[in-house]
């Protein structure tokens, strides 16, 4: 039987970053986060723990929220990655922008790039989340910060300038 | 720096255990959620990988031709938290599915993995075992199966031998009975300080698994002839005690011994109380 040859012994991956192919060096052990970070300067996604805890590294895989810190890069090639940079255009996005900053939902703001990504995710498939829908969806993204209640606040607020009028429950 | 030499992208099981008994030092790689969290920790440093997520044959959760439901062993815990077909009594796996960390990480995280890394404070281990699962194993000899009470052998260890890999879990033919999990955890998302699956089967059988207070799941015949005829309060304090017996905790950060001992009894009395409840309301 012939085996499958080890990918990528050169270490180079190809990437799909952002709606872009991407050619990048990468080291078998490197996980997408490095990648993003340190090759591609994508630099909204943080180093938080590296352990898969902490939700600062949340990016968009095939259109759901999940760890940049644990993925191997290389492992990541069939997959279209998105990372905050990538959704700016998004509605939703803007939207929990907007809410964050007037609902003042963040202090040191290392977490909010995480919780962006997973609130957006949440708005998508619940346009009118209640607030144990919110913090369910954003459990896994830790803030040291905040005590979250501003957080949940502003993504209460996001769904609602969303929803069309009237319709809030 | 790691020693990391090789990542292979198998697209069948035979491939992907002919590596495995070509390189025995080749892990495989599942969701990743345990494994490249080690890898990042440098707990572990293989010198290869077989990612599984090429394969798609353990993807998916189907029922098989003997009404078996089979869970491939790449399922990611969102899709068995949110399986729609009926699962009876073996619903108690997709309520432990749903309670794994959180939404994020149960995007990535598979069934497979899960079972294989074998932490006694997992959610699936106990409610395998509770639901009678059985374990699909592959290697270049062939497919073997265990149950699952047979699976989960110590701390971190199962009977997966080198070169094996686990390939699907298989559920019981679905009954109109019910499954309940309930776990006691520090917030949500964390492992497990103590947690019990229960399945009331259509029969008015009942089987329970403790989680978190041993090694492996805590299971006894006698607890589950006794609640399987009498589930007053005393009944269920006194298969508590039996399995209290059985059990092997350690102190952690997430609890004491003597703490996790003192949970058993009052999370046996609620997972019984709720699986009753959910065999009412689907009756």
């Amino acid at each position: 039987m012939s085996h499958p040859s080890p990918v990528s012994l050169q270490g180079v991956v190809t990437l799909h970053v952002n709606g872009e192919g991407a050619q990048v060096g990468a080291a078998l052990h490197d996980t997408l986060l490095t990648v993003l970070r340190d090759r591609l300067q994508l630099t909204a996604a943080k180093r938080g723990c590296n352990q898969g805890v902490c939700g600062a590294c949340t990016v968009s895989v095939d259109g759901m929220p999940m760890r940049a810190c644990l993925s191997l890069a290389h492992n990541c090639e069939s997959v279209e990655v998105r990372t905050l940079e990538g959704l700016l255009d998004c509605p939703h996005l803007q939207a929990l922008q907007a809410a964050f900053a007037s609902s003042g939902a963040f202090q040191c703001g290392f977490c909010t790039p995480g919780m962006l990504v997973s609130a957006r995710s949440l708005l998508q498939r619940d346009p009118d989340p209640d607030e144990r829908a919110i913090r369910s969806a954003l459990s896994g993204n830790l803030c040291r910060c905040t005590g979250y209640v501003k957080i949940v606040q502003a993504v209460q607020a996001a769904a609602r300038s969303l929803l069309p009028e009237g319709a809030a429950s | 720096m790691t020693t990391l030499q090789g990542l292979y992208r198998p697209k069948t099981v035979d491939e992907a255990t002919a590596l495995l008994a070509q390189d025995a030092e080749a892990k495989p790689l599942a969701g990743g959620a345990t494994l490249v969290a080690m890898l990042n920790a440098r707990v572990i440093e293989p010198a290869a990988l077989v990612s599984l997520a090429d394969i798609d044959e353990i993807k998916g959760i189907t029922v098989q031709d003997d009404g078996r439901v089979r869970i491939g062993a790449f399922t990611r815990h969102r899709e068995t938290a949110a399986c729609t077909l009926p699962l009876g009594s073996a619903a108690v796996v997709a309520h432990a599915a749903s309670q794994i960390a959180n939404a994020t990480v149960r995007n990535m995280g598979t069934i497979g993995g899960s079972i294989s890394f074998a932490d006694p404070g997992l959610d699936y281990p106990p409610a395998l075992v509770a639901a009678g699962a059985v374990i699909e194993i592959a290697s270049v000899q062939g497919r073997r199966t265990l149950p699952a009470a047979e699976f989960f052998v110590d701390w971190y260890l199962t009977a997966l031998e080198p070169g094996e890999l686990v390939t699907a879990v298989l559920l019981p033919a679905a009954d109109r009975g019910a499954g309940v999990y309930i776990k006691h955890a520090r917030v949500a998302g964390d492992y497990a300080t103590a947690s019990v699956a229960a399945c009331l089967h259509a029969d008015a059988r009942m089987s329970v698994a403790v989680g978190a207070c041993g090694p492996t799941p805590l299971a006894d015949p006698e607890a589950d002839a006794l609640l399987s005829t009498d589930r007053s309060d005393a009944a269920i304090a006194r298969a508590a005690q039996w399995l209290v017996a059985r059990a092997d905790p350690l102190d952690d950060v997430r609890g004491s011994a003597d703490y996790r001992l003192l949970l058993i009894p009052r999370l046996l009395l609620r997972a019984v109380r709720a699986v009753e409840t959910a065999h009412r309301s689907a009756a």
